[in-house]
């Protein structure tokens, strides 16, 4: 019936002379069935376990110099590991390895070859049902009866019993077949498919899709010009710009952040605006198949006056203390017009506190937005933090595929918990045998029809059988 | 309502009532003709959980937000969910509840008294949540991934109470497998071994479908915050890892001749995976998940 019956990994080792007489014979004796192999689909997941965890030991994608300082030649790691080593075996990138993409391309292989040779004609089998015609076969089962009768209708009311416990019930002839859980069959067919589709849709995304960052002040427009990462198939819009309106930060009353927030337009090569939204982290803008991600932020520049005059601006420069890596941002604005004096400002956020450094480097104010200060003689007042959002624009059309393999996944898997369960029953010379197999839940099944044989009435002289 | 008092009373009585309800099974096991421990042992996991259970509550009401923020939170809840384990499969097979509890319980006590007594009480507060982690995503990847460790840890150590009482014996042949095939014919009545070895499997067959649906809601959730359903952080590629040495032992479990010992191996190879993949990644201290963690 549905049994495994599995040739043992040995058996293939001949498949190299096999090479000679054929590769027909070679791929459908020998090739197909090493990849459909239990065995070597163990092996090879737990190969591919094995080797993933070298990249969470390994930074990833480092710089050369990286690997230089952290996997020396002298005295290199377990005597082996240099930092040549480690990029020329592609541990510096092991998931774009090939060996690693081999691994995944085996196990989609594996996949397939599972998939058709094993599973196919396994359900094939199930949905072809039989009887049992001898008390012997039924005698072979894991779970078998023998009950005494002294009427035919033992098996009418087993079957009765079966149909109330959700089983399928065929019954004929005093020869009964009942099953239930056949999804729990089909469950691990559309898992192996699912994954397919998610390493298909995977190949799609990486062949056709690109990927790229942009750090845009507000008040700005930007072109998907360059990008980072793209497949060789990729298509980059080129007929529209997305304008940064404005970005912002919300933040708690204590102070840390809530929400980082851009409010974007997508307008075309005219200026018109053709679509407008404020992102968030977890809240994209998709047009045109790109997709829009609040990743990063900076701050672009300050806006001040001083004294009476127009409004105008600096750029703010990141820095960073080397002690504690905590980041601040600063400008120097002058207060003289031949900029022979001047004073430094600081903000560690966006919120409008700055801190005002002179020449000597003495903490002279801390100042708020809009509130002007007195610096020699002049009135600065700081307007405006010009923010810049940071971007994350992509483009995956392999996302519907892997999704599509996300929802049948999940959908196998819950299936497959499902139990497959079979009874046969047969009555001949008034003995009613029963028997029953199942491949998930044994114990549970093996009391169920225990509890089920027990009902069933058995032969005491005198008493009728109530006819179901 | 002081509920930071409360909190400090329950996860204490947890930690109280998984020491005693530990004993109480161990005991039940080595006396097997006395019920009563065992039945005292099922009333203690019981009144664990519900403390658990209000503990969390209680956590929500005071955060505001569903109680998974750091790991003081993750690790009660992971608690939670193997006492909730241990209580339904004690239901499911009432014939080896004192093995059940016997392995569970030293588990959840475990953790409960990582939680609270070893990390320090700035771990413990609840924290305001990172920009990143506001989404309803949250609740629904990160509560079914600690299900299903729960669940995976309790099918791993109970394969390992099936290695002990299995030790010794180089071939078990089991009655009731997942091919149906047995060795001897006989109706009903599957032991000691062959009943662990359902358990096991039908623990771990809970927790895998769990943690594929947790992934994949990582993954969709990923998508729709960072426009990448998969980017090979430690977290992510671990949970893979656990996926895949899980696969491969629900694949021996049809192998044929692997019957017995070997799954029961690779599964509890697993309960190590399912540790540094929830905790180990995390000491780490790097990737997209160190949110609110060590951090």
């Amino acid at each position: 019936m549905t049994q495994i019956s599995d040739k043992p990994f040995h058996k293939s080792l001949g498949a190299a002379t096999l090479l000679l007489r054929g590769p027909r014979r070679f791929w459908r004796h020998e090739f197909l069935p090493l990849l459909a192999n239990l065995q070597v689909a163990i092996a090879l997941l737990l190969v591919i376990a094995f080797f993933s965890i070298a990249g969470t030991v390994i930074e990833q994608g480092q710089s050369w110099d990286y690997y230089q300082e952290h996997y020396p030649e002298h005295p290199a790691l377990f005597g082996f590991l240099t930092a040549q080593v480690l990029v020329a075996m592609g541990l510096d990138r092991v998931y774009s390895s090939w060996w690693y993409l081999t691994l995944l391309m085996l196990l989609a292989a594996s996949l397939m070859a599972c998939t058709w040779t094993r599973q196919m004609p396994m359900l094939r089998v199930a949905r072809r049902w039989f009887y049992y015609q001898k008390p012997e076969s039924i005698a072979k089962l894991p779970l078998h009866w023998a009950i005494t009768q002294d009427t035919d209708s033992g098996i009418e009311s087993l079957g009765q019993i079966l149909r109330q416990r959700q089983f399928q019930v065929f019954c004929q002839e005093g020869r009964l077949y009942a099953r239930r859980g056949l999804v729990g069959r089909i469950g691990p067919i559309l898992v192996h498919v699912s994954l397919l589709l998610i390493l298909a849709g995977a190949v799609w995304g990486a062949t056709t899709g690109f990927l790229t960052q942009a750090l845009v002040a507000s008040g700005e427009t930007f072109q998907l010009a360059q990008v980072l990462e793209r497949g060789p198939w990729a298509r980059i819009p080129q007929n529209w710009q997305v304008r940064v309106n404005r970005f912002w930060i919300e933040y708690s009353p204590s102070g840390a952040v809530e929400q980082f927030y851009s409010d974007l337009s997508v307008v075309d090569r005219q200026g018109q605006e053709l679509k407008r939204e404020t992102i968030q982290v977890n809240r994209p803008l998709r047009f045109d198949g790109v997709t829009f991600y609040q990743a990063n932020w900076d701050l672009a520049a300050v806006k001040f006056t001083l004294n009476q005059s127009p409004v105008l601006q600096l750029p703010l420069t990141k820095l960073r203390s080397p002690q504690n890596g905590s980041q601040v941002w600063g400008t120097w604005i002058p207060t003289k017009t031949d900029l022979s004096a001047g004073v430094s400002l600081i903000t560690p956020d966006m919120q409008g506190t700055f801190l005002i450094y002179d020449e000597a480097g003495q903490l002279q104010h801390t100042t708020h937005l809009g509130e002007g200060i007195t610096i020699n003689g002049i009135t600065l007042t700081l307007r405006e933090v010009v923010g810049a959002t940071g971007l994350q624009i992509k483009s995956d059309p392999g996302v519907p595929l892997v999704y599509l393999g996300f929802a049948l996944l999940m959908a196998g898997v819950v299936m497959s918990y499902v139990s497959y369960s079979q009874v046969w029953a047969l009555t001949l010379n008034g003995v009613l045998h029963v028997g029953g197999k199942t491949n998930r839940a044994a114990v549970h099944f093996a009391e169920e029809l225990g509890a089920i044989a027990e009902t069933i009435p058995a032969a005491a002289p005198g008493t009728p059988i109530a006819h179901p | 309502m002081d509920l930071i008092g409360i909190q400090n009373i329950l996860d204490n009585g947890a930690f109280a009532t998984l020491l005693l309800t530990m004993a109480l099974f161990w005991l039940g096991l080595a006396a097997p003709q006395t019920k009563l421990f065992t039945q005292l042992g099922t009333v203690g996991m019981a009144i664990a959980n519900l403390g658990l259970a209000a503990l969390l509550l209680a956590r929500w009401l005071e955060a505001g937000y569903f109680p998974l923020s750091n790991l003081y939170e993750s690790l009660l809840f992971i608690a939670w969910g193997v006492t909730l384990a241990g209580l339904g499969f004690q239901s499911q097979y009432p014939r080896v509840q004192d093995w059940i509890g016997s392995v569970t319980a030293p588990v959840a006590l475990g953790i409960v008294a990582f939680a609270a007594l070893s990390l320090p009480p700035s771990m413990q507060t609840a924290q305001p949540l990172v920009p990143a982690l506001k989404s309803n995503w949250l609740m629904m990847h990160v509560s079914v991934m600690l299900l299903s460790y729960a669940a995976l840890m309790t099918g791993s150590v109970v394969a390992i109470a099936f290695l002990w009482v299995t030790r010794g014996q180089s071939q078990v042949v089991l009655k009731g497998n997942s091919l149906g095939i047995i060795g001897s014919s006989s109706s009903g009545g599957l032991g000691l071994g062959d009943t662990l070895d359902n358990l096991s499997y039908r623990a771990i067959g809970l927790g895998f479908p769990l943690l594929t649906i947790g992934i994949v809601s990582g993954g969709v959730w990923a998508n729709e915050a960072w426009g990448s359903y998969w980017s090979w952080d430690a977290k992510e590629t671990w949970s893979l890892i656990v996926w895949l040495v899980f696969a491969a032992y629900l694949h021996t479990r049809i192998t044929k001749g692997w019957q017995g010992r070997r799954p029961a191996i690779i599964a509890s190879c697993g309960f190590l995976v399912v540790w540094v993949c929830y905790l180990g990644v995390n000491l780490l201290g790097k990737g997209l998940h160190s949110y609110g963690w060590f951090f």
